[in-house]
């Protein structure tokens, strides 16, 4: 395989991006100076050997924990529940959210051989469990399906510690990912989050 | 609602065609295996981008071709002029649906643009064979004449293979945690179809009346929950078979159990009826599947029959007509193996041959 070829090989794996697209943004590459490539693949290296996931929420941080967890003035009272990191993003745009974050790392799905093992439950469990200083736990899971089902299983591991725990409104689109939902729907979501009792 | 044209390429025999169709309807006369019945398959294809025979699209994709396409245009009472479009590859089994030229997101919002009833030999089965297929007379039905059916539907078929799969792997709360979104498309889904025969089902004993049989025609909603419009019913109605549900490694219970059972005399058609009397039940059903489409969408459908006129004698065959003229009054494709079966006195209509996939005039 010539390097042509195997930049527009890599470049086709990326999400939403086909064989076109890719060997467009090669050739455009391939005009640019040397230094432009070098930081573009400085950039990639850097994720790969700084960025971790934050060992307390599972955020994506340079740092762990991860600036979210660390930040003192945050509410450590309140966390939220959310499928992916991208998610947190999202969130923190809005401005309207000041506790923590918690990420489950996807949702249930025993079609793809998802179960509670492969999510970020037991960690969960021991940020609420007694003697924590939570008082509500937000679940912003997608407002899937699967989303949903998500967080009614999450409720039945948490509902025994006595937190508060309440489900972001659904002025969301159903069906919809948390991640592309824009400031305004998500902070009206969480504004008009409600307790989700059994 | 009348069909203007229809284009067809690589769709079974018919390797290129493009059509004009008459406002008025025609007849199509042609041997077996000449394409007849591919030609009322294509235009039916064009209403739920499945196949009418139940066929796997790549099975549709005439031998050695790289797909197929099929492009139809309609009118309805308002001359309003809709294109309905669809491609399919064979190499990446693919399906692109357009609408009016423009490529449509989701093949759902596509689903029942263009509407035609279909009658023939294999109606029948509807009558005689397995619940699944009176279920999927029913969906068929309900996806294109009640809003949110489909997606609904869809939904229910999503939930149901979430919760089987959980069963399959034994994992109990996994598999309940389903059980709420699966109880509330069930509701929806059971709930319309039960209201579907409700409404029609004096209608059905009238058809079939009108069309000579003397003994007493019903229809009646099966389903193991009585209450099936309502979530809080079958959510319970799962959470009471879960365990049974985990043994068996599948959901027991559904509208995917469910049955449309029509009785004769008090007694069960499937068992009981003649052959006579289970085909003209099979036609009063798919005379109601019109007589919904007309009501709730607002414009006949297009009747597309093949050779439906053949089976009958004289006395039915003129019954049948005279239902037809005023239940499906739109515009009608004939087809028939031979001239005589369709009467020009009973059906007169512009006729033309086909022979080899190619229509001759
Ligand atoms: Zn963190």
């Amino acid at each position: 395989m010539s390097a042509i070829e195997e930049a527009v090989a890599e470049l086709a794996r990326l999400p939403g991006i086909g064989r076109k697209t890719a060997a467009r943004l090669t050739y455009f590459l391939l005009k640019q100076p040397r230094a432009v490539i070098e930081r573009l693949a400085k950039a990639l290296l850097n994720l790969a050997e700084q960025v971790k996931a934050c060992s307390v929420c599972g955020n994506w941080s340079d740092t762990d924990p991860c600036l979210i967890c660390a930040d003192t003035r945050r509410d450590r009272s309140m966390l939220c529940v959310v499928e992916d990191a991208a998610d947190i993003a999202a969130i923190e745009k809005t401005g309207e959210y000041r506790g923590l974050y918690h990420v489950l790392g996807g949702h249930l799905s025993p079609l793809d051989g998802v179960g509670p093992e492969q999510l970020r439950l037991d960690s969960l469990v021991a940020r609420v469990a007694n003697g924590s200083v939570v008082r509500e736990v937000i679940l912003a899971t997608d407002p899937s399906m699967e989303g949903e089902v998500t967080a009614t299983y999450v409720r039945g591991l948490l509902e025994r510690y006595g937190v508060r725990i309440s489900r972001i409104a659904l002025g969301l689109p159903v069906g919809g990912d948390l991640e592309y939902a824009d400031s305004v729907t998500i902070a009206r979501a969480l504004a008009a989050r409600r307790e989700m009792t059994g | 609602m009348r069909l203007t044209g229809l284009a067809v390429r690589g769709f079974r025999n018919l390797a290129g065609l493009e059509l004009e169709i008459p406002a008025e309807g025609v007849v199509v006369v042609g041997g077996n295996g000449q394409g007849k019945t591919n030609l009322l398959e294509a235009i039916y294809y064009l209403m739920l981008f499945r196949s009418l025979r139940g066929a796997k699209d790549r099975e549709l994709v005439q031998f050695g071709e790289p797909g197929f396409w099929v492009r139809g245009t309609a009118a309805d009472e308002t001359s309003r002029n809709i294109q309905v479009g669809v491609r399919y590859e064979l190499s990446t089994a693919r399906k692109v649906v357009f609408l009016d030229g423009a490529e449509v997101r989701k093949l759902g919002d596509a689903v029942g643009q263009i509407l035609a009833v279909p009658f023939g030999p294999a109606d029948s089965e509807i009558v005689s064979g397995t619940p699944g297929i009176r279920r999927r007379f029913l969906d068929v039905v309900l996806s294109v004449s009640r809003p949110g059916y489909l997606v609904r539907l869809l939904e229910f078929r999503h939930a149901l293979r979430q919760r089987n799969a959980a069963l399959r792997r034994g994992r109990a709360q996994e598999a309940r945690v389903f059980d709420r979104p699966l109880a509330e498309a069930a509701a929806f889904v059971a709930g319309s179809r039960r209201a579907w025969v409700e409404e029609w089902r004096e209608r059905f004993g009238e058809l079939c009346a009108a069309m000579g049989e003397p003994a007493a025609a019903d229809l009646r909603y099966a389903s193991q929950v009585e209450d099936s419009g309502s979530a809080e019913a079958w959510w319970e109605r799962f959470e009471h078979s879960a365990e049974r549900d985990l043994r068996s490694g599948t959901t027991t219970v559904g509208p995917h159990r469910d049955d449309l059972k029509i009785g004769l005399g008090g007694r069960d058609i499937r068992f009981y009826g003649s052959a006579g009397q289970r085909r003209t039940a099979a036609i009063a059903l798919r005379v109601l599947e019109a007589e919904t489409l007309t009501r709730y969408r607002g414009t006949a459908p297009v009747g597309l029959y093949d050779d439906v006129f053949a089976e009958l004698d004289e006395d039915r065959q003129g019954r049948l007509l005279e239902l037809l003229r005023v239940s499906l009054p739109g515009q009608a494709i004939v087809v028939a193996p031979r001239d005589a079966e369709v009467p020009a006195k009973l059906f007169d209509r512009p006729r033309w041959q086909i022979r080899g996939g190619q229509i001759v005039r």
